[in-house]
């Protein structure tokens, strides 16, 4: 852990280090870029980014923060939420390490994503200082998001690697549309929660880079550029796009887990800040988890 | 050419006489008191070195017609003068860079001010129009430089051109000298001007 | 160029570029080095479909302009240029009327051209036999043509030919006299020219006066000063007489008698102190010398707005005095353009801090000395006042003494009048207009009276002499081996009494040439000759006449006063072609030049260079900058430009040693100096020669000295000096450095 604090640091040092050197923006690249920018053969990111940036970016993201939260809404109030007893057996599911990371985490989330809806409807709140705070805001989250996003990948990576039951859980919804409790095909995680934490943690990276690279914009890391084929400003204009393409999805998953763990199964959220999950939640949403417990006598 | 061109205010660079002098970019500087990094015009030469091709040009923002930049910025801090200049407002702008991700001719820059990098708020010419803030201010002197436009005067780099290569105004009053050096050519037609067709259409 | 007609100056102007057919380019840089005035020459291209021809070494900001671009090796020009005249003269494309009527000596020149066939001359320069072929046939068809150089062309052993040389080329074609025509010297900064014409050189007394005893005569009674008091300033009389050193070999006044060292002839004693007023010395070559003589010196004076390099370059720690002068903007008096004409510079602020301008700190320390009366005397004879005003009195004084380049128009009253009604003159013509028709602006030299229009055209004889027109000068004699140096019958410019040529005007031979009678009176009060005849009445009558008071003869194109009396191209001293060393030997050593025995051959033979010092070095400059550098180092957005010293090296040859673009490299010279500084890649250079700038300071042979900068006057950028590594070889008639020309061996740091 220490060690990868360090080298995180590390790496930023590296990052200001190489901001030292000359511009590859605006020193001897501009001229390749200019002739570049709309040039035949060319990406076209320049005018892409233009395009999608002016049109569509905000309006996906403005469909997001609304429309989710509408069907969410309409799913509590049609089907309603799923309810647990909490007075019987708990069992442990998530230790110490994983619920200080996935706090640590949580918290960073809840930072990044208003942040971000602020600075995309960054209009709307007048720009100036709030935002600006806001966009450092979002650097800050970055940071504490940064340093907990391998440990998370690593240890859910064995519980998050895709099974047969997934497929199942698919076809129902996770029984999601239906009021009957009726156990579901899930182990210790289910497909809705192994897509969250596959982009959560892999999309999240992006997110990381993608963001750094736009943060730190004027640096001078060729491998970077050799790596993507990618002149700088290129590298720019893709990680803007990634960013936004990214972040819709997300955030999308981001009010979906929220919405699962406050919501649509009442005081699922305990089992992150206790440990404990209820039994009987286990029992129906995580059945073969259950019946593997149970094989071992650990229920 | 419609009425509202009348008064459109572009920048044309003749490439026959930029010699790359860098005139244009040091008196920027000076006039306005540029910190070192920024650089609001800027002469770029291609094929430097090689015979019967190396071409130099002076660029900075061009003022574009439907400024891309304009387009994309989240916090909406550009705005349109009437005579077609774009300028921004600083204290509006978040330093996100989204202008530079659009703009065709790396024109906005960023002051790396702040520890770990953080940037201020974008930079750019203002074809010496100044800002948002009251005119001729100290405040708008501080934040965008001089504003000769308001004094009536030349844009700092195009008055300081040696060579007059670099030309500011009025549409059509830049484009009646083109012509007329065009036409002292006698080598007939001539494609546009560098850059021309990529900020203010066709 | 005075050898060859009278005056060694621009003959047009640059405006009057713009009427040229064809520009060709030797040695200079325009577009670098004169930026505003290159625009001139855009226009030509632009308005005339002028070609623009650039012979350089290297492929310059202004060949990136050129209609033809030929590169030539380093110091083989006149090889170049015989090669043209060849062509020309086997083609017939002389003008043969010119040359008959106005020029003396082709015949010589034509001899020596039928050995330079196109194929030799590509040997020796490197251009190819059809691009000289395009060139000549180009700019001998396009005429007018105007010839342009600069330092390319003087920085050389044979500088003094190569600029005898150009002009020939002119004579042949007959560009000389006409309008778009002329050679075009490009004076490399701010009022050089007037530096020139005042005589901040060792050789002569201001306005070109000889260091005979008459001139010092003439000058003792201008000047109000008794002439013995004068003479008793000089060690000896001799002395009075005698050259002195030179910017280019001062140091070998400081360091003669160690081993190793040039001789002196200097009465007898070595240079003890130095005092330096706005020049910087760390743009001249043999830097290692000029600190070695630094260090030995026993007071070193520099006076600059900034801290002048020299400072930081020495080691000596004590009697080193920085005074701060004060900059053009906290002064104001006349300047003169590289076209003769004068400006009037008003003071923008008074001098700021302590600093002070050049003539109070000169005027404080002739009061020390002892001879501040004399010294300011000459100010108050014109109107016999009782104190002077600074600086029209100076300005007036100069109008009222120099004859010889004819600044009797030029005083302070009519210079200002020019300067303040600026926008009533025309680009190019420099013509007035409004309450300014009739004169030039800024009334270039020979200005004759104080009614004369100035003249914009040097030898131009389709204009009347009141209105600019005149001849060559006749200041070689009349006769030279049986033949009448004087110009050919209808030579003489129009409306001029004698139509043909006629001597230089003095007091004997006026009543004959201009066919009048002079009064007792004018007989009394007339000077000796028109150089000297302060009364005016010279001048006067010339122009009634039409007549140039110089007279009106041949140009020359021999020299028979010169080692060479027409150009013949000889070898640098440090050339890479040893074969073409022992077809092409320099001149023998030049004892007592400017009272230094000064290397020729001994240097060029002491062994073949070229083995150890395979590549050419050239030196030059940049844009953002001039001079050593000093105030433009000392601005941050000037300094951003270039911040750092380096080389332009050809990829090619970079790839030899190892060096990539942005490594650190060695440059060490014949000399057994070096300098570290960084590669840049550039295809402006081919692979047989790297480029330097010259303005950078602060770091010596690979040392940083910029802790030695006085606190807050370090310049924002620093680095070695190229003079460090440029090689030794002067020119054999005015000992200019060659530094366009030498040879060094790189290594990667």
């Amino acid at each position: 852990m220490k060690k990868y604090i360090l080298l995180l640091l590390g790496s930023f040092l590296l990052a200001s280090v190489a901001y030292a050197a000359d511009s590859q923006i605006w020193g001897e690249m501009r001229v390749e870029n200019i002739l570049a920018y709309g040039k035949e053969g060319s990406l076209k990111l320049g005018s892409l980014f233009t395009m999608l940036q002016s049109n569509y970016f905000a309006k996906i993201f403005l469909a997001i923060l609304v429309g989710v939260p509408s069907v969410f809404l309409l799913h509590y109030l049609v089907i309603g939420p799923k309810v647990f007893s909490h007075d019987g057996k708990k069992i442990y599911a998530f230790n110490i390490f994983h619920r200080i990371v996935h706090q640590i985490a949580a918290i960073s989330f809840i930072v990044l994503v208003p942040t971000g809806f602020i600075m995309t409807f960054g209009s709307t709140f007048g720009g100036g200082e709030f935002v600006r705070m806001m966009k450092d805001l979002h650097g800050l989250a970055t940071v504490t998001f940064a340093i907990v996003v391998i440990p998370m990948f690593l240890m859910w990576l064995k519980n998050m690697l895709p099974t047969f039951d997934d497929i199942k859980w698919m076809m129902i919804v996770g029984g999601y549309l239906s009021k009957v409790k009726r156990p579901v095909p899930a182990g210790k995680f289910n497909a809705g929660q192994k897509a969250w934490y596959w982009f959560a943690t892999l999309g999240g990276m992006v997110m990381i880079l993608t963001g750094a690279i736009m943060y730190f914009m004027d640096f001078n890391i060729p491998m970077i550029n050799e790596v993507t084929g990618l002149s700088q400003i290129d590298l720019l204009r893709a990680s803007a796009i990634l960013h936004a393409v990214v972040g819709f999805v997300i955030v999308a998953l981001f009010f979906t887990h929220i919405y699962m763990a406050v919501f649509a199964i009442k005081g699922a959220i305990h089992s992150i800040i206790t440990g404990y999950k209820e039994e009987e939640e286990v029992k129906i949403l995580h059945s073969s988890w259950y019946k593997k417990l149970k094989k071992e006598g650990k229920v | 050419m419609s009425v509202n061109e009348m008064a459109r205010m572009k920048f044309y660079c003749d490439d026959d006489r930029c010699i790359d002098c860098n005139g244009c970019s040091v008196a920027c500087a000076e006039a306005h008191e540029l910190p070192t990094g920024i650089t609001r015009r800027k002469v770029i030469t291609l094929n430097e070195g090689i015979e019967g091709k190396e071409v130099s040009t002076s660029v900075a923002c061009m003022h574009c017609t439907d400024a891309p930049c304009e387009q994309v910025c989240p916090v909406d801090c550009f705005y349109i003068r009437e005579d077609g200049i774009v300028l921004h407002d600083k204290k509006t702008c978040i330093g996100c860079g989204y202008c530079l991700y659009a703009c065709p001719f790396g024109a906005p820059q960023f002051p790396r001010d702040g520890a770990f990098g953080t940037k201020g708020a974008m930079d750019k010419c203002t074809m010496c129009a100044g800002g948002p803030e009251e005119t001729n201010s100290i405040e708008e002197r501080e934040l965008y430089g001089q504003n000769r436009i308001a004094e009536g005067k030349v844009p700092m780099c195009a008055a300081m051109c040696s060579t007059k290569a670099l030309l500011v105004g009025d549409a059509q009053e830049v484009s009646k000298i083109y012509r007329a050096r065009i036409a002292a050519k006698g080598k007939g037609v001539q494609s546009a001007p560098y850059g021309w067709s990529k900020a203010y259409g066709a | 160029m005075a050898n060859t007609w009278g005056y060694g100056a621009m003959t047009n102007s640059l405006g009057d570029i713009q009427n040229a057919k064809a520009i060709i380019i030797f040695g200079a840089n325009p577009a670098v080095n004169h930026p505003v005035g290159f625009s001139h020459f855009l226009k030509a291209k632009e308005r005339n479909n002028a070609q623009l021809i650039v012979v350089d070494p290297r492929y310059t900001k202004t060949a990136a302009k050129a209609d033809i671009f030929a590169q030539i090796r380093p110091g083989t020009d006149i090889p170049f240029m015989y090669g043209m005249l060849h062509i020309i003269f086997k083609n017939g494309w002389e003008d043969k009327k010119f040359i008959n009527d106005r020029v003396y000596g082709i015949e010589d020149v034509r001899k020596e051209a039928k050995k330079w066939t196109p194929q030799k001359v590509a040997d020796v320069t490197g251009v190819s036999v059809e691009k000289l072929m395009q060139i000549t046939r180009v700019y001998a068809k396009s005429t007018p043509g105007t010839l342009i150089w600069a330092m390319g062309l003087t920085q050389h052993t044979i500088g003094s030919s190569n600029t005898r040389m150009a002009p020939i080329l002119q004579l042949c074609l007959g560009n000389m006299g006409v309008e778009g025509g002329g050679c075009n010297i490009l004076r490399g900064h701010d009022n050089v020219q007037g530096a020139t014409d005042m005589c901040c050189l060792s050789h002569t007394l201001p306005g070109y006066y000889g260091l005979s005893e008459g001139s010092w005569k003439y000058f003792a009674k201008s000047w109000g000063v008794d002439f013995k008091w004068l003479q008793g300033r000089f060690k000896s009389p001799k002395m009075m007489s005698t050259k002195g050193f030179t910017l280019a070999k001062w140091y070998s006044g400081v360091l003669a008698g160690r081993p190793g060292e040039d001789k002196i002839h200097n009465a007898g004693t070595n240079l003890k102190a130095l005092f330096v007023m706005g020049n910087g010395i760390t743009s001249i070559a043999q830097q290692a010398k000029v600190k070695e003589a630094l260090d030995n010196l026993e007071l070193i004076v520099l006076a600059d707005p900034f801290v002048n390099e020299a400072a930081i370059l020495t080691d000596k720690k004590d009697d080193v005095f920085i005074l701060p002068a004060a900059t053009q903007f906290e002064t104001s008096g006349s300047v003169t353009a590289t076209n003769r004409s004068a400006q009037w510079r008003y003071q923008v602020v008074e001098p700021l801090y302590e600093s002070k301008p050049d003539q109070e700190i000169m005027f404080e320390l002739a009061k020390k000395l002892g001879f501040y009366d004399e010294l300011t005397k000459g100010m108050l004879i014109r109107e016999n006042k009782k104190s002077f005003k600074w600086p029209e009195d100076a300005t007036d004084e100069i109008a009222r003494i120099i004859k010889t380049i004819g600044l009797t128009g030029w005083t302070s009253k009519r210079i200002k009048k020019h300067t303040d009604n600026w926008h009533m003159f025309d680009e190019v013509s420099l013509r007035g207009f409004g309450p300014m028709k009739g004169e030039y602006y800024g009334l270039p030299w020979p200005c004759w009276t104080e009614t004369h229009s100035g003249s914009p055209i040097l030898y131009n004889i389709h204009r009347p002499v009141k209105e600019g027109g005149m001849g060559f000068r006749n200041r070689f004699g009349l006769v030279h081996d049986g033949v009448d140096l004087l110009a050919g019958k209808n030579s003489a410019p129009v409306g001029s009494k004698v139509k043909g040529g006629y001597p230089e005007i003095t007091a004997k031979n006026i009543e004959k040439v201009l066919g009048i009678k002079l009064t007792a009176d004018e007989k009394r009060r007339i000077g000796k000759n028109w150089k000297v005849d302060t009364s005016g009445i010279i001048a006067q009558k010339c122009m009634e006449a039409g007549i140039a008071p110089y007279g009106n003869a041949k140009a020359r194109a021999k020299v028979w006063t010169f080692p060479d009396q027409i150009p013949m191209h000889r070898e640098p001293l440090h050339s890479p072609r040893p074969d073409l060393v022992k077809k092409y030997p320099t001149y023998k050593d030049k004892p007592n030049h400017y009272r230094v025995d000064t290397k020729f051959m001994s240097k060029q033979s002491e062994k073949d260079w070229s083995k150890e010092f395979p590549i050419n070095l050239v030196t030059g400059r940049l844009v953002n900058m001039n001079g050593a550098g000093m105030e433009n180092r000392a601005s941050k957005y000037l300094a951003a430009l270039s911040p750092e010293m380096f080389c332009d090296i050809h990829p090619g040859l970079a790839a030899n040693y190892g060096i990539r673009n942005g490594d650190m490299m060695w440059i060490y010279s014949p000399e057994g100096t070096k300098i570290k500084v960084k590669a840049r890649y550039s295809y402006s250079v081919s692979e047989d020669r790297v480029f330097l700038p010259f303005h950078f300071a602060g770091h010596f042979q690979g040392e940083d000295l910029s802790g030695r900068y006085p606190e807050g006057t370090k310049p924002y950028a620093v680095g070695e000096s190229a003079n460090t590594v440029t090689n030794y070889g002067y020119d054999i008639i005015t000992q200019i450095p060659e530094t366009k020309g030498g040879l060094c061996r790189i290594e990667k740091a």
